[in-house]
């Protein structure tokens, strides 16, 4: 791999790179909203004059003009990009020949200016083929760097490092936007970003634009705190203010170059101002910091996993890894990852974070799926609903690889383990993404059972990551939890290796910890105790299930007893108020998906508060209930957790179908009535549709049990159109035909034509609702229907949405307009069912 | 742009209530208490998650006179009768951007997936609280008019009237919104965060004496979320 001289000076010299450019091209006439970049074609003479002044003032590293040179941003008719990005390279060039000086030419890569799926309408590839395209020029064009730079969303600084990285053998370069709260415009903090850099092995990283140099004191702080890397600080030229209509700095030239002096002596090695910096600055730069010492930093050691938004740092308190994304002896998950069922996993998520999860385990594999493309979705889908950070967990090297691709931050991975043929699968990925792997303490010749035997494994391990560049912080030791029922030394051979892992070895450790009660009665009793001495023995973090009131009353008093629980704050404020309940509950009372068999269960002793666990008894078929709401009523009420535990009750005595046929039937009518009525609103509509479904489920499972859940549900796809991302109409009307019976096929928004009629073929689906927001969109909606004319024209077609009218949806061929909600839901009554006419109002037209 | 605004919280709370309860299509019937309570959760969490961000850039102002239907902003042409009637008078107009941030279109996708009825009361506190952050910067940049003997105009966004929604590009980028606040847009000129306002804001050395804002001057009188008739 060739490599630009920039890194043999790094780290020797400070270097100096150039000032701000859009202040001065402004200067030069560059009107607002004005493409810059053109201007490297037709006003190069100016280009390359600013470029000259910054060389002549000393920078030694120039930015070619191209910070909004990609495809995404740059839409210009005249002048291709390729030629764009080669004469930005060559005007530098140009400068630098001019002034008789020479220098390092640093490609200037800035964002896309879109936002990134999920909340954006940009692909994580297609960011990354914008970025690959105009680094291939850069590079063709001979830079000698790639500088991505003004960067404030995490994800598109992974596509564009992946791009430099896999399309160039140039030095990367990255530098982000933090704010006053030290934080990306998408909520990573330093110490996130550091970290994910590190593990995509950029070659210096660092700070840029945003604050002036005092303000930027915090987070340059936290930067040298943590990066072993190289730091990059540029700032503004201070903070902008308004004068007579133009924008200046509060502190001037000098001043900048006194804090910048500072921030070199605390270890910076790359230095250049931003917005508001101009030759003058660069010039005081860098005769200041001439001859100032320079040195890489040190190693730092902090084992960090993240996502967008949260970093978490292995430390003295340990984490709770969440183990319910992993199908292995779960009925319902597996269940769900068949039926293609993502919102149980996301719901399955957002229940592990509430019980207090640090990360979450994702495993998705199971016999008959395409593994690779349900870890993407399920990656995708929970990284949308939780800024947890994930442990891929998957024995598929190429389920591994796309999702530490796709993967927003740096993920856990789970696992290797001493086997050469699995270090030689797992380190090449784990020294590309980044990440921090679990070692299971095995090899080749299986699980030692000396303590002796699986300490030496870890250090084989650390030994061959190291080959990769792969430092222990990134390491996490698996010790192996062996159920007691067969080996009897199991558990002391696992906490003994705990401690000699964390006192000898210095690394930090992870345990699947109920493995230890296998084949053993009462299984949550001997968890939890084996876990408070795992804790005690030194582990760092428990896959464990957050679900399980018995594991988070050991990690909550562990954490207390061992003072670290400041004054046991989280400990009472946990559970100050409880009383203990000495009897054992049946399952399912701590929430639906707590399957751990049994609690025993605590509750609020204020029975006025709203928790699940604290509306119990009274309910009866007749809704007798000494004063307390019948099934119906609560449902009506859209009392949600309230109407899950009565119809538990009222299935003490009466038939599941007896009970929807009583309860939730005529109640879903009342509340329909009253919506078209408009005596009940859209608020109060969903919650008694929530309330409906909580009852439902509770009846589901038990119909499930008895064997007759045989009953076929017709199907209905629904999108949100091409182009929209406003999908809250979508899932009101998901929510509201879920009601009613029906399965609904969500594709989610931005859906492609292709892709409604790609679903509709595949499963016969007979209707498909589309849902759009603005004109603009509309137009994929006609689309959308154009095509399923053609391909699947027997498909009816519902519309809705806000620009939505009847005459507009005549015009683009659907075959119903759904005013609201419930105008939906009675049309695919009609139309699949042959019901819902009863509630039909009036002036809703014939089906066509 | 405005740095560390905090709306005076306890003052705006009914008013923003009582917003959020027209956005959700209640009129004048009395709302329940389960609903409310809905509400006023909502708001505490995007107290919590909203990131506030706001820009605005000043631009001199050329029209075509009376009853124009064209005006230019800068170098920005836009073709909008109802935008040429909204700055008559104008010499200059403010661009203006904000938003609630990224964070809020994620704690709304959070709620569709557990409870739906608690993302529709989000999508409608977030859309007052955006429109009462507007109102907060608006006024600020009033007062620095005022000082300045200049007076402000209703803002007016594209996609009212016949204001194009295709401006949005260049309005954004004569703001350098992505770079200053993070906000974006997709293909189809729909604004990413989704809690995000852009407009135009005129100013003038006249004051317009009794200027009526936002939902009661909108021509569509038959609405059912306006708030003079609900």
């Amino acid at each position: 791999m060739r490599r630009g001289t920039i890194l043999d000076e790094l780290g020797k010299r400070i270097l100096i790179f150039d000032g701000g450019m859009g202040t001065l091209l402004q200067e030069k006439g560059l009107g607002p909203g004005e493409l810059p970049e053109v201007w490297n074609l037709e006003r190069a003479t100016d280009v390359i004059s600013i470029h000259r002044s910054y060389i002549e003032a000393g920078s030694d590293i120039i930015l070619t003009n191209t910070f909004g040179a990609n495809a995404l941003k740059f839409h210009d008719e005249r002048h291709a990009l390729e030629d764009v990005v080669k004469a930005a390279v060559h005007n530098v060039r140009e400068a630098f020949l001019q002034a008789g000086k020479t220098g390092y030419v640093a490609l200037d890569v800035g964002p896309t200016g879109k936002l990134l799926k999920p909340m954006g309408d940009l692909g994580f590839e297609e960011a990354y083929a914008a970025f690959r395209e105009v680094m291939v020029y850069g590079e063709k064009a001979g830079v000698d760097l790639i500088h991505i730079e003004t960067m404030s969303d995490t994800y598109e600084m992974k596509a564009a490092v992946l791009a430099a990285k896999e399309n160039t053998d140039l030095p990367v370069f990255v530098t982000a936007v933090f704010d006053e709260r030290k934080k990306l415009l998408t909520g990573a903090d330093v110490l996130l970003v550091v970290s994910m850099l590190e593990g995509l092995r950029v070659d210096a990283l660092g700070v840029n634009c945003g604050l002036g140099p005092i303000q930027m004191e915090p987070v340059l702080d936290e930067l040298f705190a943590y990066s072993s890397l190289p730091v990059i600080v540029k700032p503004n030229a201070g903070l902008p203010k308004s004068k007579d209509g133009k924008t200046v700095y509060d502190i001037s030239p000098a001043e900048f170059v006194d804090e910048m002096e500072k921030i070199v002596q605390k270890g910076a090695l790359v230095v250049g101002g931003c917005c508001g910096t101009n030759p003058e600055h660069i010039s005081l730069l860098a005769r200041r910091v001439a001859g100032m010492e320079a040195r890489m930093p040190q190693k730092k050691t902090q084992t960090v996993v993240s996502s967008y938004g949260k970093a978490v740092m292995f430390g003295e308190r340990s984490q709770v890894i969440g183990e319910r994304i992993n199908p292995t002896g779960k009925k319902k998950l597996k269940a769900a990852l068949k039926e293609h069922d993502i919102d149980y996993i996301l719901k399955e998520a957002i229940m592990q974070e509430e019980r207090g999860a640090h990360i979450l385990d994702v495993n998705v594999g199971l016999p008959d799926i395409d593994e690779e493309k349900m870890m993407r979705e399920v990656v995708e889908g929970v990284q949308s609903i939780t800024s947890l950070p994930l442990q891929i967990d998957t024995v598929d090297k190429d389920a591994m690889e796309l999702a530490l691709r796709v993967y927003n931050g740096k993920a856990m991975v789970n696992s290797v383990s001493g086997k050469q043929e699995s270090m030689d699968a797992v380190f090449p990925l784990i020294q590309k993404y980044g990440g921090v792997v679990v070692a299971l303490l095995l090899d080749e010749d299986g699980i030692p059972d000396t303590v002796d035997g699986r300490i030496a494994i870890a250090r084989r391990i650390i030994a061959e990551a190291a080959k990769y560049d792969i430092e222990k912080k990134d390491l996490v030791m698996d010790a192996l939890a062996m159920t007691i029922s067969s080996e009897p030394r199991g558990a002391v051979v696992t906490l003994e290796t705990l401690r000699r892992l964390r006192d000898e070895v210095g690394v930090h450790t992870v345990l699947g910890v109920s493995n230890i009660s296998f084949g053993l009665p009462m299984r949550p009793v001997i968890n939890a105790a084996f876990y408070t001495m795992a804790l005690y023995s030194g582990l760092s973090a428990g896959i464990i299930n957050p679900a399980s009131d018995d594991m988070m009353r050991a990690y909550d008093s562990y954490h207390a007893l061992m003072n670290l629980d400041d004054n046991c704050g989280n400990y009472i404020s946990k559970y100050g108020g409880m009383t203990m309940k000495t009897t054992m509950l049946p399952i399912g009372m701590a929430g639906s998906t707590a399957a751990d068999g049994i609690n025993g269960n605590m509750v609020a002793s204020d029975t006025g508060s709203a928790n699940a666990g604290t509306v119990r008894a009274g309910f009866d078929a007749e809704g007798h209930g000494h004063g307390r709401m019948t099934l119906r009523r609560l449902i009506e009420k859209g009392m949600k957790d309230e109407a899950g535990l009565a119809a538990r009750e009222l299935l003490a005595e009466n038939e599941p179908l007896a009970i929807i046929n009583e309860h939730l039937i005529p109640a879903l009518d009342f509340v329909g009535k009253g919506f078209e009525a408009g005596t009940v609103f859209l608020p109060q509509l969903l919650m008694s549709a929530e309330a409906a479904k909580s009852a439902f489920q509770v009846l589901r499972e038990s119909m499930e049990n008895d064997a007759k859940s045989g009953e076929k549900k017709e199907k209905i796809v629904l999108a949100t159109v091409k182009g929209d991302i406003h999908d809250i109409g979508k899932n009101i009307v998901k929510v509201l035909l879920e009601n009613y019976n029906f399965e609904v096929v969500d594709l989610g928004k931005d859906v492609p034509p292709e892709k409604v009629v790609e679903a509709v073929k595949a499963q016969n689906v007979r209707l498909v609702g589309l849902s759009a927001l603005m004109t603009t969109t509309v137009v994929s909606m006609e689309e959308t229907i154009r095509l399923l004319r053609k391909e699947a024209p027997d498909c009816k077609v519902m519309v809705g949405g806000a620009v939505l009218n009847q005459d507009y949806a005549d015009m683009i061929g659907a075959d119903f307009y759904g005013k609201d909600a419930m105008q939906s839901v009675y049309y695919a009554q009609r139309l699949l069912q042959g019901t819902g006419t009863c509630a039909m109002p009036h002036d809703v037209r014939p089906i066509k | 742009m405005l740095t560390k605004l905090v709306v005076g919280e306890e003052k705006t709370m009914e008013h923003l209530e009582r917003e959020a309860v027209r956005y959700l299509g209640y009129g004048k019937h009395a709302v329940d208490e389960r609903t409310l309570a809905l509400v006023a959760e909502s708001f505490a969490d995007l107290r919590k998650v909203a990131e506030r961000k706001n820009v605005y850039r000043i631009f001199a102002l050329s029209g075509d006179g009376e009853g124009a239907r064209r005006v230019v902003i800068g170098n920005l042409g836009i073709e909008s009768r109802n935008l040429s009637k909204n700055l008559r008078g104008c010499e200059e107009a403010a661009l203006f951007g904000a938003t609630l941030g990224v964070g809020v279109d994620r704690l709304i996708t959070r709620a569709s997936i557990t409870d739906m009825a608690k993302a529709v009361v989000l999508q409608a506190c977030a859309a007052a609280y955006l429109e009462e952050y507007c109102d907060f910067c608006q006024e600020r940049i009033a007062e620095a008019m005022r000082l300045e003997g200049k007076y402000l105009r209703p803002r007016f966004s594209p996609g009212y009237g016949d204001f194009p929604l295709s401006c949005q590009e260049q309005i954004m980028r004569m703001l350098d919104c992505a770079k200053k606040i993070g906000l974006t847009m997709t293909d189809g000129c729909l604004m990413t965060p989704t809690k995000s306002v852009t407009a135009v804001i005129g100013i003038s050395t006249i004051p317009t004496p009794c200027h009526r804002s936002g939902c009661e001057s909108c021509q569509k009188t038959d609405c059912a979320y306006r708030r003079d008739t609900a």
